[in-house]
């Protein structure tokens, strides 16, 4: 069952009185718990910090003012396709080719974090940092190059730590199709880093 | 890759095997270096991945700014002269905020109506079943959403059913029908009651969206249709007979 619920969509969401009331500083606390949640979708999504605060701030006011009456399943879930739902809104209106770029300016930016945030032991040699930075950005080219399927579905899973159910129902999806695509999309991404131990990841 | 068990392996990782399976699978896995290799092999995936891409806390500001919304408007206990005094300014702030609250949803709205139709036109193609036998598209439109809406073709009036898609509007999903005048194409969105009482006639960047009924159902309509093909449109739509 998909946590979003069209059947009750004639219900009218702005409850007057005091259950509804409760009921919107419900979604509100909700939304807030999972807000790093729902700003790194958005972040990776959108590719900038500011378009994904927007979409973030847009699928609060629309979660608000459902008043929640189509929450009946996950929801951090629930929440979480509002979200998906106001970035895709949002790559519609600016151009269907930023989707495509979108992680590799958050890859950039992370880029830029990392070498500016994560000061590296002084006892760590170079070559060894070198190293450790070459890998992530080996990984953030190929992750950039997976199909979009694949890798919303792992960066669900892998970043956001969502179950199978919860990432089937942000997205939608049957849940053997979660699955799948987790398989091939993990399957995909070890096989370009590791281009040396193919025979580990067929099957998975 | 031989072992029978090795599918069990990303469901063991990623938890979502019960205590029970997940006591007996790590049974398994001491005795099994096939499946302890694909295990390693997968949290190495999540290291990289995770060291790939950080996490990042929300912004500061952006979290007290959805503070500032969430937080309820609990009834006062005013004592009695204070409360007169406040009457009048407290009406303005919930008429004002009431408002507001209209007029983001609409605005939410009539984003997302546009989005879904400007997607579509980008798309390969508009519909995701195309026919134009209302017997092919009703039955597609069963079991994709609850209520299957009203399928009519007005070829012979000019308006030419190409087909039918699923879209969301907010986080409701809705049908919507595609139908072809000359070069324009239309959509029609068959909403619920809430969703439709929020359409208000609105125009961007040369479309047009306008709230009408199909049959007795509430719908929006979407297009670059000029307003005189949209009446004519719109009375073709309003008579159609369920």
């Amino acid at each position: 069952m998909p946590v979003l619920s069209w059947k009750d969509a004639a219900t009218p969401g702005h409850g007057a009185g005091p259950p509804g009331d409760d009921r919107a500083a419900g979604i509100g606390e909700l939304a807030l718990r999972h807000l790093d949640a729902a700003y790194n979708l958005g972040r990776w999504l959108l590719g900038n910090e500011q378009d994904a605060a927007d979409a973030v701030h847009d699928a609060f006011l629309r979660a608000t003012a459902s008043g929640g009456s189509r929450v009946d399943g996950n929801p951090r879930a629930w929440w979480l396709a509002i979200v998906r739902n106001c970035c895709l809104a949002r790559l519609a209106v600016h151009g269907r080719e930023r989707r495509n770029v979108a992680l590799d300016q958050v890859a950039a930016e992370h880029g830029r974090d990392a070498a500016d945030a994560v000061v590296p032991p002084l006892d760590e040699p170079i070559e060894e940092r070198l190293e450790h930075e070459q890998r992530r950005a080996l990984v953030r080219h190929h992750l950039a190059r997976l199909p979009p399927e694949f890798r919303e579905v792992l960066l669900l899973r892998e970043l956001e730590a969502l179950s199978y159910r919860e990432i089937a129902d942000v997205l939608d999806l049957p849940i053997g199709t979660v699955m799948s695509r987790l398989a091939r999309g993990r399957a995909a991404l070890q096989k370009a880093i590791n281009p040396a131990a193919n025979e580990v990841d067929d099957g998975l | 890759m031989d072992c029978r068990r090795s599918g069990d392996v990303p469901l063991y990782f990623d938890g979502e095997l019960d205590p029970a399976a997940t006591r007996e699978f790590e049974r398994h896995l001491d005795d099994c270096d096939e499946c302890r290799a694909t295990l390693v092999g997968l949290d190495a995936l999540r290291r990289d991945v995770r060291a790939a891409m950080p996490r990042v806390g929300a912004p500061a500001a952006l979290r007290e700014r959805l503070l500032a919304l969430a937080a309820p408007a609990r009834r006062r206990h005013w004592p009695a002269i204070a409360a007169a005094a406040a009457v009048a300014f407290a009406v303005g702030a919930v008429a004002t905020s009431v408002w507001r609250t209209r007029e983001a949803t609409r605005d939410a709205l009539a984003r997302d109506l546009f989005a879904s139709h400007w997607r579509s036109l980008a798309a390969t193609s508009p519909v995701d079943v195309v026919s134009s036998d209302r017997h092919t598209v009703k039955p597609w439109f069963a079991g994709k959403v609850a209520q299957a809406p009203l399928v009519r073709d007005f070829a012979a009036d000019g308006y030419a059913l190409v087909g039918g898609r699923v879209d969301y509007v907010g986080d409701a999903r809705v049908p919507v029908l595609v139908y072809r005048h000359g070069q324009h194409l239309i959509d029609v969105f068959v909403l619920g009651d809430a969703d439709a009482a929020a359409v208000a006639p609105t125009s961007r960047r040369g479309y047009t969206l306008d709230p009408l009924v199909l049959g007795h159902q509430p719908a929006a309509v979407v297009s670059d249709l000029d307003a005189e093909e949209l009446a004519r449109f719109a009375a073709q739509l309003a008579a159609a007979e369920p």
